[in-house]
């Protein structure tokens, strides 16, 4: 991509995705209220507890942690950065595990046992998705010949008829990704967390903002690597992304969360497999 | 001329250097000489960089031969002798095993082999020698302080300083003339003079455990040794060469070459402590950290993966590369799974050290040129990172006196500056833009290119495990330095000697310095390397705004390096947090002594206390030392198996 299209596209990719992601998350939320019987929050709350948040007032346990929320919140950005304007997804992959690790080391950064635990299980929650994301991605070289997001929008098959499983597969990352039962081990999205608020108990106000911003950030990239699943037209793409989403959702509200022996057990026995059946089948058709 | 000056004044220095130091009596004038010392290889190893590639050819070299022979043949009876006084059947059986087929080959096999050039000064040896002499030097200067305070620790009599700083620094000239020979006798020469200087310096401290594992360190590097040997007499009869350039690249495709080269291959990884071999390296860390830092970690290592890279060519495109690519990642996955369980610092160090010397295992199986560049890349990277992380646990360690990570809980709070640094060191080998991770990149992309069909992806499977497990032992360490206390009390700015800053924060620099440019430097040294040595271009197209560009692949590392100046940097000078605003952390409101305890059962007082996870049930170092120990060797048994009967 041009220099001048690519910082015009990041521009907007930074401005766009916490809309976006704020939208999906309102929608979330009254469909997950109506779906459980309650009325739910108004459409816009996502973004009314975002600004609530900015404007509290800076509470804080030490410094270190402030640190590496600013870490998590650039890093983030910068992986959406560098997915949207078509750079390499292998390295991206990494960029966004670097975020997850400077998440998990703000959690691990005061000495609270709601705040360790849920940054040691954050660690357990990157150990089981990381491998199926890292696979994927060279699925996605054997697929299209190049790790370059250019080249999947530059090819009219869809990405999705070459790596089927692996798209399966990236579902479950998405979910862990997204915080849902039952990979909600960490920390979830709503109040039902068994360790307080695990990863992010110790963050308040401005910090906590910064965070949420982040994990907007995170979504909107997880969301757009699904949707280059079907790049040409990129608008099927995005319609496979939204009902991801959605099914999300569901899933998210008929699961009971479950332990993180469990998630790392099913994310390889059943992830990393789907993944390697399809590199392999892959493979040996390129042959 | 100023070649070959040069490389002499790089391999014969330090030995001159390391007497002088040795028969110095006055501390602070040893130390002084190993400053002088240490700008004298770090400027010496830049101009060979800057004066470029060559050959040299060494007339009449007869003399310095038969010389080389007989001190090799010193060398080996001093070897029986240590097998004989420690009443070991296995190092004086491994050491007849070694001597007679030496003996042999020197002087009663008949032809003495003209070996043109004598030293090859390729990038890839460059590369080599500038690790050697700048990393090794900055370990030296670090060693002349670490050595005082480990010796004030002991309450020791007799100042054993000079014989530690004279192996030091002779040992940096040993290294040197490794990298640099194409001689393959005189190359055997200086590794198992390697060998030797190992093996004195892990029984340093003379404590039973330290004889002990010293002379475990010495009887599995005689394997190598052996293996080294009888590759030679195959070279030597088959192909009638000792030429390392031409067994690599002149032979390949021809009928029992993969013996020479997996006998070679097999001194390679006993060298570099991979599985079944490994458990020499976790033993050496009894051995004082500079130690630890200069051979285990940064240099004698990489002579072993040093000596796989050279003879990838060799070996390309057969299944044997395929079963050394498994092998590889299969080191790289076994080791990251046992440094969960660990939680004596250095021997996580040590675990990790393995693996990444499986990543370049691997590296040099999956034999493209864009791997032997990730290989490359990663010698050198790993090289700075781990010199940092092994000299800063050694301060840690003398600042809290144990180098346990559970001792290490909320060091940040007490000791800043040596926390700043270890998390450098963690970060540069887990980051992106730090050249360890770009090199892992680089790995993975090469990886999925792959000619040997439809096994690759349990090559492309084992560096997702390992990568994704290699994260999770790293960060939980992070987790214990980190853990502090509510920030009620300002830090303290503790000073660090002047060894420790220059070496410490020297390196920091480096690494970081090193990574922003890593692109140059892939283009100007990495490349050169591997097209001379391969004869091909890396597939690495432009370098267009400091950022690697592949055929298949773009790594925007300055973009990276603003947002982690921005983001993490920048935050960590500037951020300070006013005492108004610290609360104690959250314990259900039942707090007492602000976040010290808290009402618990029957509001009884239970202080808080939080712990490293282990996972020593499932992960236990036994179990998984069987495990590594018994699939390592048979996939070794598997690769010498193809390379005799394929």
């Amino acid at each position: 991509m041009e220099f001048g299209y690519a910082i015009l596209a990041g521009i907007i990719a930074l401005v766009a995705a916490p809309i976006i992601v704020g939208l999906l998350s309102g929608i979330d939320r009254i469909l997950t209220a109506r779906l459980q019987g309650r009325v739910g929050p108004p459409f816009l709350q996502p973004f009314y507890d975002l600004f609530k948040l900015f404007g509290k007032e800076l509470i804080v346990v030490n410094h270190f942690q402030l640190i590496w929320a600013w870490g998590f919140f650039g890093f983030s950005a910068a992986s959406l950065v560098l997915l949207v304007v078509q750079q390499d997804i292998l390295l991206v992959v990494f960029t966004i595990g670097f975020a997850g690790i400077c998440l998990a080391l703000g959690a691990l950064s005061v000495k609270s046992p709601y705040s360790y635990l849920g940054g040691i299980r954050e660690l357990m929650q990157m150990l089981s998705y990381e491998p199926i994301l890292l696979a994927s991605v060279i699925g996605i070289y054997l697929a299209k010949g190049s790790y370059m997001a250019d080249a999947i929008f530059a090819d009219t098959t869809p990405l999705i008829a070459q790596l089927p499983l692996v798209f399966v597969a990236l579902l479950i990352v998405l979910t862990i990704k997204l915080r849902k039962s039952p990979f909600d081990i960490a920390t979830s999205h709503h109040a039902h967390q068994e360790l307080i608020k695990g990863v992010t108990t110790e963050y308040s106000g401005p910090y906590l903002a910064l965070i949420e911003l982040g994990h907007w950030y995170e979504t909107m990239f997880v969301l757009t690597l699904i949707s280059l699943f079907w790049a040409n037209p990129i608008w099927i793409g995005i319609l496979i992304a939204f009902v991801a989403f959605l099914s999300e959702m569901l899933i998210d509200v008929t699961w009971a969360r479950m332990t993180w022996r469990w998630m790392l057990r099913v994310s390889w026995a059943v992830g990393l497999a789907l993944v390697a059946i399809n590199l392999a089948v892959l493979s040996f058709f390129e042959r | 001329m100023t070649d070959t000056f040069l490389v002499g004044f790089l391999i014969l220095f330090p030995f001159l250097s390391a007497f002088i130091a040795w028969l110095t009596p006055s501390h602070s004038a040893r130390t002084g000489w190993v400053w002088i010392t240490a700008a004298a290889m770090i400027v010496a190893s830049v101009m060979l960089m800057i004066s470029g590639p060559t050959t040299i050819m060494i007339e009449n070299s007869e003399g310095l031969s038969t010389l080389i022979g007989i001190l090799d043949l010193l060398l080996l009876v001093f070897f029986l002798y240590v097998g004989i006084q420690a009443k070991s059947l296995v190092i004086t059986l491994l050491t007849v095993a070694q001597l007679l087929p030496f003996i042999w080959l020197e002087w009663l096999s008949g032809a003495h082999h003209e070996v043109d050039p004598t030293f090859i000064v390729d990038p890839l040896a460059i590369i080599m020698v500038l690790v050697i002499s700048v990393v090794g030097s900055v370990i030296c200067v670090y060693a002349t302080r670490y050595m005082k305070e480990h010796e004030d620790h002991l309450h020791l009599q007799k100042s054993r300083r000079p014989r530690f700083m004279f192996y030091m620094i002779f040992f940096l000239g040993a290294m040197n003339g490794l990298v640099l020979a194409n001689n393959l006798l005189w190359m055997y020469f200086f590794w198992e003079v390697t060998t030797l200087i190992c093996y004195m310096l892990i029984l340093h401290d003379l404590t039973p455990i330290a004889i002990t594992n010293a002379r475990r360190a010495l009887w599995m590097n005689l394997i190598g040794g052996i293996a080294f040997v009888v590759a030679l007499i195959v070279a030597s009869t088959q192909f009638e060469t000792l030429s390392l350039r031409e067994l690599a690249t002149e032979h390949t495709g021809e009928a029992l070459l993969l013996v020479p080269i997996f006998l070679l291959g097999l001194a390679g990884f006993t060298k570099a402590a991979q599985t079944p071999f490994h458990s020499w390296l976790l033993g050496a860390m009894v051995a004082p950290t500079p130690v630890s830092a200069l051979l285990h970690s940064s240099t004698m290592v990489k002579a072993g993966v040093y000596l796989v890279l050279r003879l990838a060519p060799g070996f390309e495109g057969t299944a044997f590369s395929a079963l050394v690519a498994i092998f590889g990642g299969f080191v790289l996955l076994m080791t990251a799974i046992m440094a969960m369980s660990q939680s004596n610092a250095k021997k996580v160090l040590a675990y990790s050290t393995i693996g990444n010397l499986g990543l370049i295992i691997l590296c040099a199986g999956i034999n493209t040129p864009l791997s032997i560049a990730a290989g490359i890349m990663l010698v050198m990277f790993h090289a700075v990172s781990k010199a940092i992380l092994f000299m800063v646990v050694g301060a840690i360690e003398s600042k809290i006196g144990s180098r346990d990570i559970e001792d290490m809980e909320g060091l940040c709070a007490v000791n800043p500056a040596l926390t700043g640094i270890l998390v450098i060191g963690v970060i540069s080998m887990l980051a992106p833009p730090f050249g360890v991770l770009v090199g892992k990149w680089a790995v993975m992309e090469a990886a999925g290119t792959t000619m040997f069909g439809s096994i690759s992806f349990i090559v492309v499977l084992l560096l997702a495990l390992g990568s994704a497990v290699t994260v999770v032992f790293w960060i939980k360490w992070m987790a214990r330095v980190m853990c502090a206390m509510p920030e009620t009390c300002e830090c303290k700015k503790e000073k660090l000697p002047a060894a420790y800053n220059v070496s410490l924060w020297g390196l920091a620099t480096l690494v970081c310095v090193l990574s922003v440019i890593a692109a140059p430097v892939v283009t100007g040294l990495i490349v050169p390397a591997v097209s001379s040595w391969y004869g091909t271009q890396a597939g690495i197209t432009s370098t267009a705004g400091l950022n690697l560009d592949f055929t298949i692949g773009a790594a925007p590392i300055i973009f990276l390096s603003i947002i982690a100046f921005a983001f993490l940097l920048i935050p960590a000078l500037v951020i300070k947090v006013k005492k108004s605003a610290v609360r104690p952390v959250y314990l259900c409101g039942e707090n007492i002594d602000y976040a010290a305890a808290w009402h618990g059962l029957a509001d009884g007082r239970f202080d808080l206390s939080v712990g490293g996870f282990y996972f020593t049930r499932v992960l236990g170092e036994e179990k998984m030392n069987y495990l590594a120990i018994y699939i390592g060797a048979a996939i070794i048994t598997i690769a010498m198996a193809i390379a005799l009967f394929l």
